[in-house]
């Protein structure tokens, strides 16, 4: 990258965002807790006066609530594998390499960056090795407190790409959280195609031609990228592999069969300018900016893809502390986006593919992980308190061949590691298990209204171009 | 002894254990969160910034563009292999039509305002269009 002279122009950015007043919230939280406290002492006055006019005594209650919910939960589990591995193969079948010869639109690529100069030029020289033609890269650098901008502003200038001289510009602004970094580059954009991605993830050559050919059609309003685990070779990173291949791509394959994928990845997501502007930018009363705005793009009528070969690889908690920060951060934020848009949950006739899909990640977020804790206690209590140890066994067993057999179709298709198959015989049981305990966690507290900030993740500086 | 009372002792075990790992890290990742909480303040409706942009006047396109591998084909190359009509429609997809210069008439301004031109009447000849004068002068012997 060769020094240019470089101009530098005040500009003034929003800094909008819906804030609410803490007496407000005290009151919300109250009435929440009020009402759900008012709820279970009528449910539980239900069970006290409806139970001896029946034949059941409460510990045959307690036996035969858990084996129904046991026989609900595995009936619900076999449901969920084989209903997303269906149509994530319809989804395959009708899916195509074909790539349009004369659909080249303007692409400009947001990076926003925070404290990320150990990995923003690694990131920045993947780009330059797009095999595509007609972009810019905006780096919106948001306050950084480290030299991310000192780093940054020696990649501005006109840089050699693969095909031709890509223009990189950047953007200095006080911090003020992720989704008004992206919000700064999106305005300053002239393109009507905005790729937005993580300043810590690094894309695959081919992820802007394979996306962009989708937005021929008009009624596609965003694209959704694949996302790998870079920096493997270590248990949990590996683990997390396993998760983004067999947990989220093919989730998001089965949903792009019905165009209706529920969040667009911050590691790479391809957006149609007016579809951005339609649904009001992203906001950042959430903290899962691309959930919510892929929610409001959906609530808008546009239609949603998923391109698997447009892949963006990023760097993966290496620890337990900071897989736990993601993945509270990810719930909350997934709760705040449903709670943010129920009146489409609600009303199935406002828009009946938002509401399908507000329901499914209620029950991914909340409803599946303690279904599975509650499973994996009956079957310790089980084992402990009766003596039937050998049933945790066989429910071990049984998930464990389903996982296997997942992990192997699942592979297969995106041609990943077959070494990453072993990781499915932990997978469900410690793996999980670990995540779902987190997401209950962050579930109670967010009804409980507890404060949180972003969480920034640690960059080790793994990613190397 | 048996394998499965072994098997399920192991994984009752490591599920206790799973348990137990998970909530002491989130007990202890909240300890962690609430000791570097920030302090929350009044955020202003728009900031400023500054906008980094290379100097378009010092940028020479010519030195680094490589046309010939812009928008490179994605697919392989057909061949098309039939003669005729699609050798034609080729062809005339690069016809370009030839730039035509109409000379411009002198005009002259009548005492009335009327616009006239001079030479109104030209006639044809192999030599093109001359003026009728100018054929009336060559006494060339007309037949009619």
């Amino acid at each position: 990258m060769k020094n240019q002279k470089l101009n530098r122009t005040p500009i003034i950015v929003e800094n909008n965002g819906t804030v609410h007043s803490s007496g407000d919230l005290k009151k919300k939280y109250f009435r929440r807790i009020l009402i759900s406290g008012a709820a279970s002492i009528i449910l539980v006055l239900i069970i006290v006066f409806s139970l001896p006019r029946t034949i059941l005594s409460v510990s045959s209650l307690v036996e035969y609530a858990t084996i129904v919910a046991l026989v609900i939960f595995l009936f619900v589990l076999l449901l969920r594998y084989f209903g997303i591995l269906s149509f994530a193969y319809l989804y395959l079948n009708e899916y195509t390499f074909k790539s349009s010869k004369n659909y080249f639109p303007f692409v400009s690529i947001i990076v926003p960056v925070y404290n990320e100069s150990k990995v923003i030029r690694a990131s920045v020289e993947s780009l330059l090795k797009l095999d595509y033609s007609n972009y810019e890269i905006i780096i919106v650098n948001d306050g950084s407190t480290d030299d991310t901008k000192e780093v940054a502003e020696t990649l501005v200038g006109y840089n050699k790409g693969l095909l031709t001289d890509i223009k990189i510009s950047l953007i200095n602004q006080p911090n003020g959280g992720k989704s008004r970094a992206l919000n700064s580059g999106i305005k300053h954009s002239q393109a009507d195609i905005i790729l937005c991605m993580d300043g810590d993830s690094q894309l695959s050559p081919e992820s802007v031609k394979l996306a962009v050919r989708h937005f021929e059609n008009p009624k596609i309003g965003a694209v959704a990228g694949n996302v790998k685990v870079l920096n493997r070779k270590k248990f949990l990173t590996d683990l997390q592999a396993l998760e983004y291949i067999e947990g989220l791509n093919m989730a998001r394959s089965a949903q792009s069969y019905i165009r209706l994928v529920n969040i667009i990845p911050g590691p790479i997501g391809l957006f149609r300018k007016k579809a951005i502007a339609d649904a009001g930018y992203y906001s950042n009363d959430t903290f899962a900016e691309d959930a919510d705005l892929t929610l409001k793009i959906l609530a808008n009528g546009w239609k949603i893809y998923y391109e698997p070969a447009s892949v963006s690889y990023t760097e993966a908690p290496a620890k337990l502390q900071q897989l736990l920060k993601q993945r509270y951060r990810w719930t909350r934020g997934i709760i705040q986006s449903i709670s943010k848009h129920k009146r489409l949950m609600i009303n199935p006739a406002i828009n009946f593919g938002d509401t399908f899909i507000l329901w499914t990640m209620f029950y991914e977020a909340l409803i599946w992980p303690a279904m599975n804790i509650a499973a994996n206690l009956f079957f310790i209590i089980a084992a402990i308190a009766f003596g039937f140890s050998y049933l945790i066994f066989f429910w071990w067993a049984g998930l464990a061949l389903l996982d296997l057999i997942t992990a192997l179709y699942c592979i297969a298709v995106e041609k990943e590691e077959f070494r990453l198959i072993l990781y499915a015989i932990i997978y469900r049981m410690f793996f999980i298990l670990v995540i779902d305990i987190c997401k209950v966690m962050s579930t109670i507290e967010e009804f409980l209204g507890i404060k949180m900030t972003w969480g920034k993740l640690e960059r080790v500086g793994t990613i190397k171009a | 002894m048996e394998l499965i009372p072994i098997l399920s002792t192991i994984i009752l075990v490591a599920t206790i254990c799973t348990f137990l790992l998970a909530i002491g890290a989130y007990i202890l990742y909240k300890i962690r969160e609430r000791k570097g909480e920030p302090v929350p303040y009044p955020k202003p409706s728009s900031v400023r910034a500054e906008l980094v942009t290379p100097d378009e006047r010092e940028y020479e396109p010519e030195q680094y563009l490589r046309p010939e591998k812009m928008h490179a084909p994605f697919e392989p190359h057909y061949v098309r292999t039939s003669t005729g009509a699609g050798i034609y429609a080729r062809g005339q997809e690069y016809q370009r039509p030839q730039q035509k210069y109409y000379p411009v008439e002198e005009q002259e301004i009548s005492s009335t305002g009327r616009v006239r031109t001079k030479k109104k009447f030209l006639k044809y000849t192999t030599e093109g269009y001359i003026p009728t004068e100018e054929d009336k002068n060559t006494g060339v012997l007309k037949w009619r």
